[in-house]
């Protein structure tokens, strides 16, 4: 069953709302193949039948994946830009002058999932610091032990190294191997991938002077969420960096946080006294 | 956007036509020089490697030898995925190298990078 | 598996690559499911299955030339082909698909693989423009994924091309010149 102009609409309008994103016409057979499998795993026989059903119905799980299915696919790398190109810009610059010349900076990517994130990171340092394995180290942490393994392993497919890798730095930085690119062994040694439960007591591990915590706060309830950030924040250094994804912000949940302008995006940094 | 194959350049081309691109298509290197040769220079050129009469590389190096051109930007869209072969083209002036098979969101991420996507992300 | 240029030189006796050795079937079809998944559609799945040709088959081909040479050839039914094409160009296919954009559809399609599979074999080599048509008799030195695409059969050979290479020491005091 094709999809009805009603269920479309009433799609491209929930999609607008909750990202930057606008489906033009003629893509209903995009949202079909990504919304399929959520309807399948309800029951359903098909896409317009689930999304009827959220629509006369909402719930935030299925409004906030079909939004999902329809934002992002696989994971890039430089994701939303400025979060990344404010380190080498702002914030590594500002943590160099305030620490001693043999401290190690420490970066957390709280939710590395296949490691797109990190190694961007370790990328960005590695170009901008003469020394960046010896100044750097950087901790990746995924809630499914595959997702760490795959960080570990630093492997990509074709398809995932096409999504917002710019070619000079894959040539910099990859190696072929087969018909996957595997990350160079130095940025490897940069990063340690280890499993970690944001929604659980957290490991003794940092003091971290940046955080990245994007997109994934979502996927937890408002008191969850602020266990979560007091959780980050006493992992931090005091005059540390947070940053969140394009569209969170910790207004509302937690108002220790000071939120700084970097670049066109914000950075949150633990306010004094609280 | 430039390449032998019509399929792709119809693929490419309407990528770029959603973001509200204007889109002239060529069949080879050759007859894309012979459009910018013609006084339309776009802010972007989509390239194919292997294409009969001249090809992607051959088509680079004569872009980016012409001070005219300068401003146009070039992205090669290829199945050469050698890393030799992308170090070989940015080497000849590529700014940006798609590698076959790649996704709408692919190119996408490569305009945001280069500056070109237009605010509010289409799909 | 990992090549390119490792400085590694064969010398006369060595015998020739043989594509075996280079490449196996599940690689083959992993790098035709992540063009399928890109270009054809995201659940477009490629099963490894073997099927059965129809009596009108079409194939689209590459050759590479380097350190090994054959070429990459994708074989389907003319049915098949149609559907891919039109897949390939989504909602800008037009409503009768001619032969040239079916032809062109599988072209390309044997180019990216192609491509794909001649950055997984020792270089450096060069890629040709994909033909059409009925594709060269495949040999011994083959590899060769037997796939099922929508139920229909689609199969990839990596096969090398007979005499190419040779040793120029090697006896060839039998053989009739062309």
């Amino acid at each position: 069953m094709t999809l009805t102009a009603t269920s479309f609409d009433w799609v491209r309008a929930l999609v607008h709302k909750e990202s930057a994103i606008v489906l033009q016409p003629g893509k209903e057979y995009l949202v079909e193949a990504r919304l399929l499998p959520i309807a399948r795993e309800k029951g359903l026989g098909d896409v317009s039948q689930f999304v009827e059903n959220v629509r006369h119905r909402p719930d935030a799980d299925s409004t906030r994946r079909i939004v999902e299915a329809l934002t992002t696919n696989e994971t890039s790398w430089f994701r939303d830009g400025d979060p990344f190109t404010a380190l080498t810009s702002t914030v590594v610059p500002s943590l160099l002058a305030a620490r001693g010349p043999n401290e190690r900076l420490q970066i957390w990517s709280a939710a590395c999932s296949s490691g797109q994130e990190p190694y961007t990171i370790a990328m960005l340092l590695e170009d901008a610091l003469p020394d960046a394995t010896r100044r750097v180290s950087i901790t990746a942490t995924d809630l499914s032990r595959a997702m760490v393994e795959r960080t570990r392993a630093g492997r990509f497919s074709q398809l995932e190294i096409n999504r917002g890798l710019p070619a000079p730095m894959l040539v910099r930085h990859f190696t072929r191997v087969g018909s996957e690119w595997e990350v160079s062994a130095p940025l490897r040694r940069i990063v340690t991938a280890k499993q970690c439960n944001l929604a659980a007591p957290l490991p003794r591990m940092g003091p971290f002077d940046v955080v990245y915590l994007r997109n994934v706060l979502i996927y937890f309830d408002l008191p969850t969420k602020q266990a979560i950030l007091r959780g980050v924040r006493a992992l931090m250094r005091p005059d540390g960096w947070l940053f969140l994804g394009a569209a969170e912000t910790t207004l509302g949940v937690d108002d220790s946080w000071e939120r700084v302008a970097v670049g066109r995006s914000s950075a949150y940094r633990p306010l004094k006294g609280k | 956007m430039i390449d032998d194959s019509k399929v792709m350049r119809r693929i490419v081309a309407g990528i770029l036509e959603d973001l509200g691109y204007e889109v002239q298509q060529a069949g080879h290197g050759r007859e894309g020089l012979d459009v910018l040769d013609g006084g339309w220079v776009p802010e972007l050129v989509c390239v194919d490697w292997n294409m009969p009469v001249m090809d992607g590389l051959q088509f680079v190096s004569a872009v980016r030898s012409n001070p005219a051109w300068r401003q146009v930007t070039i992205m090669m869209i290829t199945s050469e995925s050698e890393h030799c072969q992308i170090v070989r083209a940015l080497a000849a002036g590529a700014h940006e190298y798609v590698i076959k098979p790649f996704t709408a969101d692919a190119i996408r991420d490569k305009l945001a990078l280069l500056g070109l996507l237009p605010q509010g992300v289409v799909l | 598996m990992s090549f390119g240029d490792t400085g590694e030189r064969r010398r006369a006796s060595d015998g020739p690559l043989l594509i075996s050795g280079l490449i196996d079937e599940e690689t083959v079809r992993s790098i035709a499911q992540e063009a399928w998944s890109a270009l054809v559609g995201e659940c477009e799945f490629l099963v490894p299955q073997p099927g059965e040709l129809p009596a009108d088959p079409v194939s689209a081909w590459v050759e590479v030339v380097g350190p090994w040479t054959g070429a990459v050839v994708l074989t389907c039914g003319r049915s098949t082909a149609e559907q891919l094409s039109r897949e390939l160009l989504k909602e800008h296919a037009p409503s009768v698909l001619d032969d040239e954009d079916i032809e062109d559809g599988l072209g390309e399609l044997a180019n990216v693989v192609g491509g794909n599979v001649k950055a997984v074999l020792p270089g450096p080599s060069v890629l040709g423009l994909p033909e059409v048509g009925t594709a060269p008799q495949a040999r011994a030195d083959t590899v060769r994924a037997d796939l099922l695409w929508r139920g229909q059969s689609l199969t990839i050979s990596v096969q090398g091309s007979a005499g190419a290479l040779t040793d120029p020491h090697e006896n060839h005091e039998n053989e009739v010149p062309l």
